[in-house]
């Protein structure tokens, strides 16, 4: 623990060095920004700055894409509550009875309340990514390729598994992601796959024309600018406070948010967007008025608006314990670290104790500076939704191009990003969730490597994966889900999910 | 029989992963115990099969086809098309001059916005842009025949 203090320590004097404080802010206005604007999710905001940290050190461009990260879910709430317009996916809950909330006058009180849930989520999911981090790095380099293995399954499968679509529609998708991962020179025999002698095929197609393409320009080819006009309803400052039955009713769902949210963040898949779906489910579940969800319900809120900034948290352990990314957005984080020669992964606590400490040092402040920022400011961040969207999404498809031709100097990854655009563009009319594509896409190089390290390691024999107690428990867990899954399937019972489906495609619209 | 949208769905899949394997075929497979290059293609482009035949077969869960609604389709090939335009003059032209001409031809064409307003817009953002990225972040970006 003292050394976990003295680490933190160091963190501090990183963090509050003035050049890694204003990147920090930077980010988080950015990060807001992101999340206010509909079109731009976290995802595509991040790979189209990724560029700007290149002139950066490792420490400022992860300080300042985090916050990107994590300011996004605190703007997304902003116009959820007052447009009923997800700003991004994690959002979504927090459009039904915000914008009820809104509609009541109560506009303030739900930002403020969002406000909060955020704060308490994201710093509590600091305060134990602190303690945790380091001890499960120490457990991480045990890991082999067996047990990297049995986790990225395990990932693919839990997503699937919590999916409010379908678990044929994810799992397709995750497969699609994992074949256009194939892409490009086999690491372990160097051959080309399915490169069709474009050499900047070689490497592979990279993550971040696939994640602009899908989120980004596939959420603009999806509106119409005639369907993006909106009332904003504008809060006064005087209106922020909630009152003091208004804070009794945040409370609880608070509470238990932040603790759903962060242990959903630690497993691989979009976490921050299904914990604000099951926090919702959990909170008008546990509700002793559960028919005033949907009708401006404080729970409703804080539950998933606390859940996803928890989670947004949570996910960074797996990335900076064991250097997997369990999303997409913290693999262009893991490809921002590489490009700086800094390698994630159990290592890093030892080698790069700066940039880890001051990384984690920096989501305290920037949390701080988030609660400080998205209160008195809202007013401000509302006037940028007044921008007319028809010339809105014209300068963001130019920064789409921008992002994405800066991370290679390569125009064969802008079209890349045009054709994803369109593909997510189709996803979305047959209803698809792009998320588990671009999440497959990203550890197929894992997965494919570790798989066959492992199997070389056990001459050709599977029974490796079961001869390892933390591999055979990470399967049996999956085979556990699988299971869950195929009975749901098989007796097509309605569950948690299906209901989840409906709240979101009928009670929301975006 | 009603065509529902995941028929359609199902039956891109199942052709995707049946063109995988057709062109796949110069790739050694290796075996399951060593596996080899074209190993993990095959098994996901079976994998897409199955579960884009599982879609088809539970197709009545799904929408008919015929009620998607295609309105925006029209808003979206005209982005696609103008965005094309732009990223083939992106290298030739430079950002700049492929960039303003983009965002004027989408204010115009599509939105039939005024063009004084359009193109003072497309310009002026286009242009901070350029210097915020190559002045201020010092990110290069692409430069046409006349320097910028």
């Amino acid at each position: 623990m003292e050394t976990t203090l003295h680490s933190l320590y160091l963190g501090f004097s990183v963090a509050l060095e003035p050049h890694n404080a204003w990147y920090a802010f930077l980010g988080c206005v950015v990060g807001t920004l992101v999340g206010v604007l509909p079109g731009i999710g976290p995802l595509a905001g991040i790979s189209i700055l990724l560029p700007v940290t290149f002139g950066l050190n490792a420490t400022q461009a992860i300080i300042m894409l985090a916050g990107i990260y994590y300011g996004s879910q605190y703007g997304g709430s902003t116009t959820s509550i007052l447009m009923r317009i997800p700003g991004e996916a994690s959002s979504v809950m927090t459009c039904i009875d915000g914008y009820a909330m809104a509609q009541k006058g109560r506009a303030g009180a739900a930002l403020c309340i969002a406000a909060v849930g955020s704060w308490i989520g994201g710093t509590f999911g600091v305060l134990v990514l602190t303690v945790v981090a380091p001890p499960l790095a120490t457990l991480a380099v045990k890991f082999g390729p067996p047990e990297y293995t049995a986790l990225l399954v395990l990932g693919l499968i839990f997503l699937a598994y919590m999916s409010s679509t379908s678990l044929i529609r994810t799992l397709l998708m995750a497969s699609l992601g994992l074949m256009l991962g194939m892409i490009g020179i086999d690491n372990m025999t160097g051959d080309f796959r399915y490169s069709f002698n474009l050499a900047e095929l070689g490497d592979g197609i990279g993550i971040v024309p696939v994640a602009v393409g899908l989120f980004g320009l596939g959420e603009i080819l999806s509106t119409p600018s005639a369907d993006a006009v909106k009332n904003v309803i504008a809060p006064k400052l005087r209106e922020l406070l909630p009152t003091r039955k208004e804070w009794r009713e945040a409370v609880m769902p608070i509470s238990r948010a932040t603790v759903l949210g962060f242990i959903i963040g630690i497993i691989p898949g979009s976490a921050h967007i299904i914990s604000s779906f099951l926090s919702y489910a959990l909170e008008r579940r546990l509700s002793k008025h559960p028919e005033q969800f949907g009708k401006g319900a404080v729970a409703g809120v804080a539950g998933p608006e606390t859940a996803n900034n928890a989670a947004s948290t949570g996910a960074f352990v797996p990335l900076l314990a064991l250097g997997i990314p369990t999303s997409p957005i913290t693999a262009v984080l893991i490809g921002a670290l590489m490009i700086h020669g800094v390698s994630v992964g159990p290592t890093l606590v030892n080698d790069h104790p700066d940039v880890f400490w001051g990384f984690v040092a920096s989501m305290y402040v920037g949390n701080l500076m988030l609660l400080a920022l998205n209160l008195p400011l809202v007013s401000l961040f509302v006037t940028v939704l007044r921008i007319p969207y028809a010339y809105l999404y014209p300068m963001i498809i130019m920064f789409c191009i921008i992002g994405v031709y800066e991370t290679n100097n390569s125009v064969v990854d802008v079209w890349i990003m045009l054709i994803m655009g369109v593909l997510g563009y189709g996803l979305r009319k047959f209803e698809f969730d792009p998320a588990p594509l671009v999440l497959g896409l990203v550890i197929a190089p894992i997965l494919e490597q570790s798989l066959r390290q492992s199997l070389i390691m056990s001459n050709g024999d599977y029974l490796i994966f079961l001869s390892r107690p933390i591999s055979l428990g990470l399967f049996a867990v999956s085979a556990g889900l699988l299971t869950l899954a195929a009975i749901s399937f098989a007796t097509k019972r309605r569950d948690w999910r299906a209901t989840l489906a409906e709240a979101e495609a009928g009670e929301v619209e975006t | 029989m009603t065509l529902r949208a995941d028929h359609v769905a199902g039956a891109f899949f199942i052709a995707f992963g049946l063109l995988v394997i057709a062109v796949s075929g110069s790739l050694p497979f290796g075996n399951l115990a060593s596996p080899g290059s074209g190993f993990m293609p095959v098994i996901l482009s079976v994998l897409l099969i199955l579960f884009g035949g599982t879609l088809m077969v539970r197709a009545g869960e799904s929408r008919p086809f015929a009620t998607l609604t295609w309105s925006d389709a029209k808003h979206a090939a005209m982005v696609v098309l103008i965005t094309m335009l732009a990223i083939a003059a992106f290298e030739p032209l430079g950002f700049i001059t492929a960039n303003a001409a983009m965002m004027f031809a989408l204010l115009v064409v599509i939105e039939r916005r005024r063009l004084a307003p359009a193109a003072i817009y497309s310009v002026g953002v286009v242009v901070f842009t350029f210097v915020l990225f190559v002045y201020v972040l010092k990110t290069p970006l692409e430069t046409g025949p006349l320097g910028f």
